[in-house]
Order: C-alpha cells, then structure tokens, then sequence
C-alpha cells in the first residue's frame, strides 16, 4: 500500500528548472567516473595544511596543558619561557575572555581559571622552532589546586558530584538544547510517545540491558595542523585542516567579539576528518598566539599523542535499554535512558545526545517510546562529532537487545527485523511520518548475500561460525536552517569551473560535485573543475562538511547553480537566434535548438558573449551561476515530549551482515565475509559509494574489535598507536560486499541522499550478535577483545 | 649541538643539507628540502605515512636520523613516476579507488613498490602483510590490496 | 601525564672509528652515552621524555657487525648491525633456523624491520620481544666487545629484568651466534596480538624440539614465554616433563598446564593476567602439538 509522502516540498533558489529538465538520469550521474583528485594524491602533489611553505618569518607554537583533570589555576609564570631565545610571545586565557562553541558556548579558547580535563590548554608558546617552543612550554611555572573530579555521568549526574560548570545557566544556547542550570547535566532530550508502562504488560518478552559505550577517537591518519596569523589591521588568517572553514570563522569571530568579514580560513585538502576536524577545536589557541605576534604566521600541530587526547573525541555512553515485544514479535515499547559521557565541554556534544534521543529507538516503527537522554559534564576528554554522531553507540547496544528479543521469543533475527524495521509512512518516534525508504530492501539483500540461512563449516575444529545482522538509521544532525551554496563560472575555452565552501575529505565530494555540475549543466565531466582549496573570502558560503550531507545539500546547491549557469547561456543563445529557450539544450558542451538544429560551442560565447550581426553590438557576459539550498521545513520538538511534524530532514537506513568465525582457543574473531546494504536513494558516484561502504565496514570492524581511550582517573592509558589499535591491512576481510539499494530522496539531486557516517554504524553490534551465534554468548562492553571473547566463553562453561 | 654535513641523492638528485644529529630524515625531506609529499602522521614508526626508499628498502623516515643518511639514496612518492609516466601502483590505486583522503596514500606506493620489486607476484597474504605497517583509515584497504595485485599482473 | 615530545630532544651523535673507539667513548660516559643500531626502541623512548642521553654511538658501520656467517661446524654468525628484514630472507637461516626467521616476521612491520635488528631487540630486553623466545632455544650466544677485553654470553642470564639486562658501560654486542641446531629439530613461534599481523605480544609462545636417545622420552623440548614474566621466561618443569614422559596429547597438555603455572603475567594496558595465564597454556599446547607433528614426520 503506497505511502503518503512528506506534503512539504523545498523550493531553493534557481529551482524553477529542477524539474524541467526531464526524467532521464544524464551522464555522469550514476557513473564511477575516476576522482578528480587522486592524481595529485597519488603523485605527492597534494597540498595539505603542514605543506603549505611559510618563509623565514614561521613561528612554531607548542601548548602548555593541565596535567590535572580539575583544577583551579592559581598562577602562570611564563618569565623563564620568555627568557629563552627564540622565544617571541606567550599567551594565556587571561587575555580572552570570550567563550567559544557550535551548540552551547562553554569554553574558553585557554582555561581562564579553571582546567576540566588532562590536556586542557592553560598556556601558549610562540618560538622561531617547534624545538625551542617545546623547550619553553617546559619552563612555564603552573600552580594548580586540584578539585574534586567526576569520571561517570551516572556520577556526574547525582547531587554529590562537584558542579564542573558552575555558570552552566550564563552560556549561550541554541534554542533546541536544554542545559539545567545547578547540575553537570548540559542537555536533557526527552522523548514521550504512548504508555510504555502499560505497553510492557503486554508483552511476551522483555529485555532489559545496561551498556557501557566506551570513548573512542576518529585516528585520521592526519592530526590537526593550523597556521595563524594576525595583521597589524586586525585580520586574521588561518591556513587549517579543517571540515569546516566557515564554521571556524564564525566561532572564532564569535569567540573574539569581532566581525566574520576580518578572518579568512583557507582549507586545504583534510587527511582524513570522520568529524575530528568539525567545528573549532585546537585552531583557536593557533589564532590568540598569532594576536600576540601580529605580523608572523604560527604554526601549531599536534603530536599524534594530543591528537589522542586533546582533540574532541566521541562520547561515551552509560545506557540502560528496555525493550519488549509481543509473542508475534511485534516491538511493542522501548523506554531507555541515556547518560552521555559528554566530556569536560560539550559545546558540539549537546548535539549528539539529541541526536541520540530523537533517533533513541533505532530504526523500529514502535508505537511506545520513552527517551531521556542526559549530556552530563564529566573531567574527560572534550567531546565532539565522530561519524554516526551517537547512532554507533546507540545501535551497539540497541541492537543487541533487539536481537536478544527475537531470540526470546524463537523468532529468526532477520524476521524479526522485517517485522519490524521503520517503512516509509509509519510515525515514528518523534512523531514525524517517514519518507519513502529502503530499509527492508537492504535487510533482505543483506541477509541474501551473507547466505542467511546457510550455516558454513568451520576452518578448523576448534573454530565455530556464526552470523550476525544489524539494521541502523540516521539523518543529518544540524541546525534547522544549515546551509549551501555554490557558484558555477565557465572560462574562456568553456571549462567550468565550481566553487564551494564544502571540503574533500577524502570522501569525494569534489568528485561528485563535477558530475552534479556537469550533468545539470550539459558539459563533458572532464572539462569541469572545482576551485580549491576552499576559502571563505571567495568561497560561497556551506555550514560544514558534516553529518553526510553534502552530496545531498551542497550537490542541490551546485545542480541550482548549474542549472542557473545553463539558463542564462540559453537565453543569451536564444536571443542570437531569436528563437525559445525551451527549445535549446546544452549536450556534451555545445548549444543546440531542436527546433532550428543550429548549434554553437560554448567556446569564448560564455566569457564574451555573442555579437549582434553586421558589427551592431553585443549580447551577453560572463556566466555565472549561483545555486543554493537550506531545509525550510524542519520543525522543532517539544520540550517535554519530544514531538514534532519534522524532526529531520531525512533517514539513510541500512543494514550490515558478517560472518565470524571465533578461535575457541585465543577468543580471536575473525570476520569471513562481511556485507553493507545501504540505501543511498542515488548512488551518483557508484564506486565511490561502495568505497564508503567498505571503509565504514573495516572502520567499524575495528571500533568492534579493539578501539577505546583507556581513561583511568582521567588519564589516557593508551594515547598511542602503540595501545590504541586499528585495524591493519591484515585485519581487512578479503569478501566485503557493499550493495546499493536506490529508494530516491524527493529532495536529493536526482535522489541522492548521504552515506559517509552510516557506513560504519551498525557493525559493533552486527559482530556481537554474530559471536553470539558462534558461540552462544555474549562478550559485555565492546570492544570485543580476543580476551572479552574468551573470558566470556570461559564463564558461560564453553571453553574450559 | 653539532651540525652535520650530509651528502644524498632524492628521487635522482643529488643533495648537500646541513642537520643537526636530531633531526630525523622525515623532518630533512619536509622542512629543509620543502620535499612535502612524505607525512608525518605519529613521529613513532607507527602508521607509515612516512616511508620512503632509503637504499631500495621501505623505512619509516621518522625514525631514521638524517645524519644516517649520508650516501645514501632516497626516494619518495615523488620520485616514482618517471618521465611524467606514473608507476604501474600509481595507476592502479586510481584505477582501483584506492585513494580516499590521500594521507596514507605516498607511504602506501613506497610500500607497494617495495614488495613487486623484491616479490613480483605476490600473494593476497603476502600483500597484506607488506603493507601491514601503513595505516589507512578511510578505504578499509579493500581497493589498496586490489589495486596492488593489478600492479603485479601487469608485469606478468 | 604523557606529553611526548614533536621531536627528538638534543644530543649529539658520534660515529666512532673503530669498537674500541666507541667502547672507550661509551665507558667514559657511562650515563651519557649509548649505542645506537637500528634506533626504533631507543628514538620511541628519547621522544617519550624516558631516556635522555646527551650521545648516541652509531656502531652499525663497524668491523663484522654486517654479516651474516654459517659454517657447517660452527654455526651461524648474525652482525649486530644486520636488520631483521636481510636475516628473515636469508637462505642460510631459512634451511637451519626457520624458528628465527618465523619469529623475525612477526615483528612490527617490514619498514620497521628494515632498520629493527635481532641484538637491537635483545639488549632492549623487553619481556615481550618476539626473537628472544627463538634465541634462547636456539642456543644463541652474544659476542660482546668491550675495550677491556670481549666475551661471549649465553642468553640464560643475561635478562635481569623489565628492560634490563647484564650489559656494562663500555659493552657492544657486536654478534649473536647459534650452534648448529640438533638434528631433525623442528620450532614454532606463536604470537598473540590485538591485530591479526604485527602488534606487540599479548603472550608469545616459543616451542622447540628434537630427537634426543639420551631423554627418556626420546626427546628434549625448549620453551619460552613472551609477555608473562618480567624476563622472557623458561618454564624449566614443563620442559623436564617432556623429556621424562612419552609424548602424546596427555603430556603435551600437562606441559602446558605447567607452563601456565609456571608464569606470572600481569594486568596491563594490553591483556590481563587471567587471560594471560590460559593464553600460555593454550598456545603452549598448540605450539607443542605443532612442533611434534613435524617431529613424527621426521
């Protein structure tokens, strides 16, 4: 039975030809046409940030950091680092007093009076080399008076624990977060749909579980790099690795008190971002360095040790899950309660644990759902986005306990999942009706492809099988109104060039973007660039390179400038010609009428334009298109209930299947095949897409096996690749199959919807749920170590 | 601290660099010789972004003394291709889609180069375990390990 | 709080002439100084603000620390200098010591093992170090070089504790050395890391066997342990059970539970001691059961 769509449609600007331009998919949309970029990776060509040649006049910063988790600063003493030559500036919180943050501003650029976390920067070090700032950074006197720390959320969240914030009510909020003022809780999302109470006397079975998400970190293989530097006319400068440059110039003016139009932040290409580089993190302390030595870039990087532990990391998560359905199976309610980790700022964090909360019952139609979802402040590292924004701590437990359920009621988890799994139509918990999606499609290609019903033998005798499935869902966390834009120009021998303020991360999204640009324009894709490195003095504007939502929002912004580019050469053709510009067309780059059958290249025409005949003038200009996109139709959500028309733009859904196959000797895992199935709603760039889903499935794989920040009292016990491990080319399973399932997004360019954080989202508990099939148990808290694994088979009796 | 003259060949050129005894031949190739391609990614010999060819063999160029060097012969990504014509590895990781963010992508040709020129026909295991000391984190190595046997089946 | 540093702290780097010029400029400056070979352990630690020596000796350039020698009487020769890439594809090593060669690869990864070297590894002394189990079944002798006068140590004592070892100020090891191995002998080195390839050791398993009409068992076992001691560890009882006892799955299992009994890891940052003590225990077994289903075949 069809099901009716969302009634609001999006208008943007230049939109009025989103529609005419005909039902064919034109090329090369949905071809893997090779990335725009990797001839300059593969060469060494590349700029990123660290590249960048300054000249003599590079300074070196190295920051000077609290060794404590809480403590009040008493005194700095920088005399014996200024004293040191080579040294030129020092600088401390005392001099900025503003706040910084996305989503909640709580935190300083240096503490001012306060440390939070180990790692906290207290001090600054400007010197002719990264040598003798790291000597001087040495000779800065700090005392501190160590306070009382908290370690837990659930701690965090009781009246015995210390106030980490106690001016938690003074910070600027956006209007959809709920800070409570007196408390270390720094968001409280609520969602109140049905009666779970008397929904669970109703049901058969009931699973009731706590999980203990650890922290992880992105690990890109790129740490953070910036160079600042600040004018004598007050303008700043930044060079950075950065998913986000216009984000950075408006917190950073912001954080200043000074006007966006005085900083300008160029982003090269980013070594790898999974949301590390998101928002403003260690750039700021680059930037009050730099206003102290105005004149003078300075260069920060941080060590692959701070990357660890002084870059945002995710959050962890204390959750307790209910979850109950009837004897048929039927989900009929979910009440879970969320404490997030949120670290010792959550100025980005906040977000997350409402992300968490709206999508607090994973991709399941059930009609009770009760959410409480606390971001509480704790004396940990600083959290921030990391791919899947919640949704992998989320589902790593949530669907555990969905498989527990089937398997309590003898149902085969994969019915299970389809009797259940959200559809498009059905309200789901925050009340919004679902766009048409194609989670079942993938469940069932999935569970197909791993040969669901087929049970494989074991390598050896003291190996056991297994399978395992899990089902996820997100849409874009962001603000309401997060904007793109972009602009398409043509040169003079009809290349075309695009701007935007989006950043490659390595994701392809320039790629994309040209195939977009040069679809909507009518040009071959080999004679479309895009300007890069993205800079906000002459970028257009995007909110940030984050939560997956380029392809959708920036490719709409370019297809609108595109689009826009191509109206204005018809009419300037069809006024040389006097003919209708709805009987012209571009194709392969050359304007043609299918009326007359004249033609003309774009050559020249479209910097020059077109003479009138007998030397009478001129028609035209230089072309320039200019597209954007920004969501009109997000609505908020109840304080109290969570409720709302639109909570989000939109889902991806997906689903992930691996076979295990577990050492009962070692409690080793390894993973035979594994498969991805995700609906993309289109896949503009196939290969690449695929790419994705094979990168998110080994990265996922790897949180599964042996990612966490080992923090005790504080303190990272592995800040290190040395004990923070990552898969390796050796633990990458030999059969990954990545399916594309195309249920189109109304709203995507040619309905193409994001993929770039689901990709790793359900694997944890996919491989939890496999183990369990292998071998009958399951192995507590991820990551699921050979040792978790063995000891658990050790206590269930099946090892000895 | 003493300074050291060093005299070495980079990807065909001959070199004379000055360095103190603690500079490590990662920091001489990106910040006296401005040769940026090579990376930094832990300073540790950890994650291999940093390997470069010091006297035919793969090493990870942080933890290699540029004094170290002197009479030696070094190449990095940029030395692979010849002549503008880009090495077989070079060709099949973009063939492949091997190449996401790029980070990892120098230390992994130096890597892959390596291995075809001492194992011209690798196995998948053999290939793995070549590259075992680059980490990558965006492709999940799937198109690396294809595009290196590709490599290995041209010069078949 | 760990906060190493972006690069390597000051010292001064000496390349001397002659051993005897290093052993004398490393005597005088005894907690100054230090020999450099293959600096992977030693740049980790300087970065990491635990050592700080003011010079490093680069002795790898040295008379005969480049060799790899066998002779069919005397054995096989290892250079200090030699990386563990050049000793892992050695022809001579791969036809009599296999074990070494295996344990080599396990190390790290092949950059790394491009400039790592087996005498590198062993002087560093940690308890997890992947060639030390091989060694020291092997019979391995270090020749040491000293200004005073050389010697040659077996492996027995020369581990004193956690990155410890019998070395004096002025000592090179310019050599290791392995008799030739007894006949129809045959090894297995098992390596329990978090990754499936490379890592440090969780727990290593080094087992080695031979005929021996001497045994009552007709043959003699030698095993190490990685990882669950302060020292590489010999489990003496579980070897003297090998050799009392016929060999079959019972006895085998019995070594092992002695092998286990016989450690004392601890919990760390990458295994716990529990988890520990069965890994010896198992991988014992397994490495055990490898070992003399080659020596059946013989």
């Amino acid at each position: 039975m069809p099901k009716k769509v969302s009634s609001v449609s999006p208008r943007s600007v230049g939109d009025e030809s989103l529609r005419s331009v005909g039902n064919e998919i034109p090329s090369p949309i949905g071809e893997s046409v090779t990335r725009i970029d990797a001839h300059e990776k593969v060469t060494g060509a590349a700029i990123f940030a660290d590249d960048i040649q300054f000249g003599p006049n590079l300074l070196y910063a190295r920051i000077v950091r609290s060794p404590h988790p809480h403590a009040l600063i008493k005194k700095i003493d920088a005399r014996k680092a200024l004293a040191l030559p080579g040294v030129k500036a020092v600088a401390t919180g005392a001099d900025f007093p503003g706040y910084l943050g996305l989503y909640l501003q709580d935190r300083h650029i240096f503490c001012r009076s306060r440390a939070r976390y180990i790692g906290d920067p207290v001090a600054g070090v400007a010197a002719v080399t990264e040598e003798i700032a790291d000597q001087a950074a040495a000779l800065i006197e700090v005392e501190y008076e160590p306070l009382p720390p908290v370690f837990d959320p659930e701690y965090g969240i009781s009246p015995q624990a210390p106030l980490l914030h106690p001016k938690l009510g003074d910070y600027k909020v956006a209007n959809f977060i709920f800070p409570e003022p007196g408390t270390n809780i720094c968001n409280h999302f609520k969602i109140r749909k049905g009666d779970v109470d008397e929904a669970f006397k109703k049901c058969t079975a009931i699973v009731e579980r706590k999980y203990h998400i650890p922290q992880i970190q992105h690990v890109p293989i790129e740490t953070h790099v910036v160079v600042a530097r600040a004018d004598e006319g007050d303008r700043l400068t930044i060079w950075a690795s950065s998913q986000s440059p216009f984000a950075q110039r408006d917190l950073i003016a912001k954080g200043l008190g000074i006007s966006q139009s005085k900083i300008q932040v160029i982003a090269p290409y980013v070594g790898g971002g999974f949301g590390s580089k998101a928002g403003v993190s260690m750039e700021a302390l680059a930037v009050a360095i730099a206003l102290k030595v105005k004149g003078r870039p300075v260069k920060l990087r941080l060590t692959r040790e701070e990357e660890f532990y002084t870059a945002f990391v995710r959050q962890g998560l204390v959750g307790y899950f209910k979850m109950g359905c009837d004897k048929d199976g039927n989900m009929l309610a979910i009440d879970n309660r969320y404490y997030w980790d949120g670290g010792a700022y959550t100025e980005y964090g906040v977000n997350m644990t409402r992300a968490g909360g709206y999508s607090g019952s994973g991709p399941y139609d059930v009609p009770n759902v009760h959410i409480d979802s606390y971001c509480v402040y704790t004396n940990h590292p600083v959290t921030g986005p990391m791919r899947g924004f919640g949704m992998p701590e989320l589902h790593a437990a949530l669907e555990q306990c969905t498989d527990e359920l089937a398997h309590e009621i003898g149902m085969d988890p994969v019915e299970f999942r389809l009797k259940n799994c959200v559809r498009g139509g059905d309200i789901i918990a925050t009340g919004m009706r679902m766009h048409p999606i194609g989670l079942a499609e993938c469940i069932e290609k999935a569970a197909k492809a791993i040969e669901w019903d087929k049970k494989s033998k074991p390598s050896a005798p003291n190996k056991k099988r297994g399978k395992g499935i899990a089902i996820m869902w997100k849409a874009p966390a962001m603000p309401p109104n997060a904007g793109s834009s972009a602009y398409v120009k043509l040169n003079e021998d009809a290349t075309v060039s695009v701007s935007v303020g989006g950043q490659e991360l390595g994701q392809g999204t320039f790629t994309v973007m040209a195939q977009i640009a040069a679809a909507a324009l009518g040009v071959p894709f080999d004679t479309v660039r895009v300007a890069t490195p993205v800079d906000t003095k002459y970028s257009p504007y995007e909110w940030q390179t984050v939560a997956s939502r380029l392809t959708w929002s920036m490719g709409n912004a370019v297809r609108a400038a595109a689009l826009d580019a191509r109206k204005q050469i018809l009419e300037l053709v069809a006024a040389s010609w006097g003919e209708d510009p709805g009987d012209l067309d571009i194709k392969n780059g050359t304007v043609i009428s299918y009326k007359s059958e004249e033609q003309i290249s774009l050559y020249n025409i479209v910097i020059y334009g077109i003479p009138l005949p007998n030397d009478q003038g001129w028609l035209g200009g230089p072309i320039t298109g200019r597209g954007n996109f920004m969501p009109t139709y997000v609505t908020g959500l109840d304080k109290d209930t969570g409720q709302g028309a639109r909570a989000v733009v939109h889902y991806t859904t997906g689903c992930q299947a691996v076979e295990v196959e577990v050492d009962t000797d070692t409690g080793k895992v390894d993973v035979v095949r594994a498969v991805a199935a995700f609906d993309v709603g289109k896949a503009i760039n196939p290969e690449m897409v695929r790419a994705q889903m094979e990168g998110g499935m080994v990265q996922g794989l790897s949180t599964a096996f042996f990612e966490a920040l080992r923090l005790k009292d504080g303190v990272l016990t592995n800040p290190s690749f040395v004990d923070y491990r990552i898969a390796t080319s050796t633990d990458a399973p030999s059969d990954i199959q990545a399916i594309i399932v195309e249920v189109p997004q109304e709203d995507g360019p040619w309905g193409a919807r994001g993929i770039g954080e689901h990709a790793m989202v359900p694997t944890i508990p996919a491989v939890a749920n496999a183990i369990f099939d292998a071998v009958g148990v399951r192995a507590g808290n991820p990551p699921y170590s050979a040792e978790k694994v063995y000891l658990a088979m050790l206590e269930a009796g099946i090892v000895k | 601290m003493s300074l050291h003259r060093i005299n070495l060949t980079v990807n065909g050129s001959k070199e004379q660099v000055d360095v103190p005894s603690n500079w490590t031949l990662l920091q001489m190739l990106r910040e006296k010789l401005a040769i940026t391609g090579t990376k930094n990614g832990c300073s540790a010999g950890e994650c291999g972004a940093c390997t470069v060819m010091l006297n035919d063999e793969p090493v990870n160029s942080c933890m290699v003394l540029a004094v170290e060097c002197d009479g030696a012969v070094v190449i990095t990504v940029e030395g692979l291709a010849q002549d503008g014509k880009l090495d077989p590895v070079q060709e099949e990781i973009i063939k492949a889609g091997g190449v996401q963010c790029g980070f990892c992508t120098p230390g992994v040709l130096i890597s892959a180069r390596a291995l075809l020129d001492r194992n011209p026909h690798p196995t998948e295991f053999q290939i793995r375990d070549a590259l075992v000391g680059n980490l990558c984190r965006c492709t999940g190595y799937v198109r690396i390990i294809e595009a290196v046997k590709n490599a290995a089946q041209r010069s078949a | 709080m760990i906060n190493p540093h972006p690069g390597l702290p000051e010292f001064d780097y000496i390349k001397p002439a002659s051993l005897d010029e290093a052993s004398r400029f490393l005597a005088q400056h005894p907690a100054e100084a230090r020999p450099l070979l293959g600096g992977t352990d030693c740049f980790v630690r300087m970065r990491d603000g635990l050592w700080n020596p003011k010079y490093l000796v680069d002795v790898k350039h040295l008379d005969g620390m480049d060799r790899i020698e066998f002779d069919p009487t005397l054995g096989l020769t290892i250079g200090a200098a030699v990386n563990m890439n050049r000793v892992i594809a050695s022809p001579e090593v791969n036809k009599h010591y296999p074990l070494l060669a295996e344990a080599a690869h396990t190390v790290a990864s092949y950059q790394l093992r491009t400039r790592a070297t087996i005498v590198g590894n062993l002087c560093n002394a940690s308890p997890a170090g992947d060639t030390t189990g091989a060694c020291i079944v092997l019979g391995g002798k270090l020749h040491i070089f000293n200004a005073k006068g050389e010697r040659t140590e077996g492996l027995h004592s020369f581990f004193t504790g956690p990155g410890k070892t019998a070395l004096h100020p002025g000592d090179i090891v310019s050599a290791i050395s392995f008799p030739i191995p007894p006949s129809n002998c045959s090894g297995r080195y098992l390596k329990l890391g978090r990754n499936k390839v490379g890592d440090l050791a969780i727990v290593g398993v080094t087992a080695f066997g031979y005929p021996d009409a001497s045994a009552p068992s007709g043959f003699r076992f030698k095993i190490a342990l990685a990882s669950v001691a302060p020292i590489p560890l010999v489990p003496a009882r579980a070897e003297a059970l090998l050799a009392e006892k016929a060999i079959n799955e019972t006895t085998i299992a019995e070594a092992a539970q002695l092998a286990m009994d016989a450690c004392t890891p601890i919990d760390d940052v990458r295994g716990g001691a529990r988890y520990r003590k069965y890994m010896v225990r198992n991988m014992t077994r397994q490495g055990l059961s490898d070992v003399w289903a080659c020596l059946n075949q013989n």
